[in-house]
């Protein structure tokens, strides 16, 4: 097997254990945790693939260092949301919050 | 002296591969959310090796500046400000249903994409590209300018938004 399907293979692993972390955790801030998985496995995705084909190189680095800027925006944002969530239902279980009302 | 360099980065791969598999698995998995925390830095660390063997030192650099020392900083802010408790909501059993959704969505993409990578064996280099730091810097501010001054607006913009999000007003409880 060759090196680049090696990293892909890694890279498929956080992102399936990512996907089963998102469902299976009951709390917002578990969720989280499962997305900067699924977030790092895509970050080692792309590196791979411009680190070991012919392609451009420059452009693979650093649209996985556009992916950690991103990961850090969201990141930010979902604590304060996690926050009001914590506010408003004193607690961040998910089976609170998916409830409408209207 | 090649081989020997060959068989070293094997081993490295497969030690860096072993601590994500361990602390991915204890990301998910276990009760205690500052636990699960540790087991997302370990993973985010042996990414930052990865990197490191595939020959691009500054995005391994990256990695542990913005993920170890900023976002699992934030996350756990996160835990500490909702109270979160080894013996809280994540510890209580959950329904079948919910778990068979789980390993459902685990082993659809596992078993498509696995099997796309290895019935496809694309060659790939057997090196990867050596690319000086300075080649970056000048992608950063020549043709790839635009992406780069985006994110910093929309690093603005997630900032504002929290700070709006998590506003009080005067008088309000």
């Amino acid at each position: 097997m060759s090196a680049l399907a090696l990293f892909q293979l890694v890279a498929l692993f956080l992102l399936v254990v990512g996907l089963f972390g998102l469902i299976w955790r009951k709390t917002l801030v578990g969720m989280l945790i499962s997305l900067e998985l699924m977030v790092n496995g895509a970050g080692l995705s792309i590196v791979a693939a411009a680190q070991l084909t012919p392609g451009d190189a420059v452009m693979g680095q650093l649209s996985t260092l556009f992916v950690m800027g991103l990961a850090a925006a969201e990141a930010t944002l979902i604590l304060a949301i996690v926050l009001v969530v914590f506010k408003r239902f004193n607690g961040t279980r998910t089976e609170d919050v998916s409830r409408l009302r209207g | 002296m090649t081989d020997t360099m060959e068989i070293l980065a094997k081993a490295a791969f497969a030690f860096y591969a072993l601590i994500i598999c361990g602390g991915s698995i204890m990301a998910v998995g276990s009760a205690g959310l500052v636990r699960s925390l540790v087991g997302l830095i370990a993973v985010m660390i042996a990414l930052a090796g990865m990197y490191l063997l595939l020959a691009a030192p500054f995005i391994a650099f990256m990695q542990i500046l913005i993920y170890v020392g900023g976002v699992s900083v934030l996350i756990f802010f996160a835990i500490m400000l909702t109270r979160a408790s080894p013996d809280g909501d994540e510890a209580q059993g959950r329904s079948f249903r919910k778990g068979f959704h789980a390993v459902f969505a685990l082993l659809i993409p596992a078993g498509v994409l696995s099997v796309i990578i290895i019935r496809n064996p694309e060659k790939g280099l057997a090196v990867p590209v050596e690319l000086k730091t300075a080649v970056l810097g000048k992608g950063m501010l020549g043709a790839y300018l635009l992406p780069f001054e985006m994110i910093s607006v929309i690093l603005f913009v997630a900032m504002a938004g929290a700070v709006l999000a998590v506003w009080q007003k005067r008088g309000k409880p």
